[in-house]
């Protein structure tokens, strides 16, 4: 199986996903990763009702979904084409501490909450957030910024999570 | 209850609309609704811009919760499968029987304001369908 995206993004399954990306990179398969979501059936289905026919959704926590891309052969059978998706770059950065090798992770929506600060138009982050960055960049994943596919791509580095921590 | 045998019985009754959508369509939209009705009340917009799934959801959930329950409501989003079809329904809209009506358009918008105040919410849910399918057309082609 081929994960054509790894995007951090706190809306999970929407139209930039299942239209924007989903029509580029045409997956047959939208792994969920996140605990909360995993342990409620009903928020799993609601989820999984919004993308189109030919698209399974699989809605693991964050162990089972870093057990099940670490063998997908075994946990996925089937599926050629998978789009990854966490609502957090600190649920990012635990598949990867869980052994999930990913090289590149696209940074999507990540939306204005109390205590975070505009990184990028549109793009919040805290102190947790960059933390987990760095860890990623650390780890020698690429993170790129964009939206949707033909949309700007703004790579994250050291120089501007230093900056945005400046503003914190 | 239908709205008219509520106003024989001396009560007043009528469906709250929230137009939720992508960007600013549905403040647009309620906006070009009232320029044609005048002010229209318990219609609002709301947007998912800015706001995650959850967040997104919460709004929908202080909507619920501000519903009179004789009165009911319905929420109009622009797109089934999208993230305002999602925070819909994990704000809450089928615990609370609110019907989500997708694919919003300015008939449908039209048809829930002048009628909301006479026909029961079933009706009206099929005639506000009816009224915006109708409206997806090509203009001068024979029906």
């Amino acid at each position: 199986m081929n994960l054509v995206l790894a995007r951090i993004d706190d809306r999970f399954i929407h139209g930039q996903v299942t239209v924007g990306w989903g029509q580029r990179l045409q997956p047959d398969l939208i792994l969920l990763a996140n605990d909360e979501i995993a342990a409620d059936p009903w928020q799993a289905r609601v989820y999984a009702a919004t993308v189109p026919p030919q698209v399974t959704v699989s809605v693991r926590g964050l162990g089972a979904a870093a057990a099940a891309l670490r063998d997908p052969a075994a946990a996925l059978p089937g599926h050629e084409r998978a789009i990854l998706l966490t609502g957090s770059p600190a649920d990012m950065h635990a598949l990867v501490a869980f052994g999930v090798a990913l090289d590149r992770v696209n940074v999507g929506g990540m939306h204005f909450q109390a205590g975070k600060l505009e990184m990028l138009p549109g793009l919040y982050v805290d102190r947790d957030d960059l933390a987990n960055f760095r860890t990623l960049l650390r780890r020698g994943v690429r993170l790129a910024v964009q939206a949707v596919p033909g949309g700007r791509e703004v790579l994250v580095d050291d120089g501007l999570l230093a900056a945005v921590e400046a503003r914190l | 209850m239908t709205p008219a045998a509520a106003r024989r019985a001396g009560r007043m009754i009528m469906i709250q609309g929230l137009v939720l959508t992508h960007g600013a369509i549905g403040a647009e939209l309620v906006k070009v609704v009232e320029l044609i009705l005048g002010p229209v009340a318990g219609l609002r917009a709301e947007t998912n811009q800015g706001r995650s799934a959850k967040q997104t959801a919460e709004v929908v959930t202080g909507w619920l919760e501000q519903l009179a329950p004789a009165d009911g409501g319905l929420i109009f989003i622009d797109d089934y499968g999208g993230s305002c079809a999602s925070a819909s329904r994990l704000g809450g809209a089928e615990s609370a029987r609110v019907p989500v009506l997708s694919g919003v358009n300015l008939t449908m918008l039209l048809a829930f304001v002048t009628w909301r105040e006479e026909l029961a919410r079933a009706e009206l849910v099929q005639r506000i369908i009816d009224q915006g399918r109708l409206a997806v057309t090509v203009v001068g082609a024979a029906r």
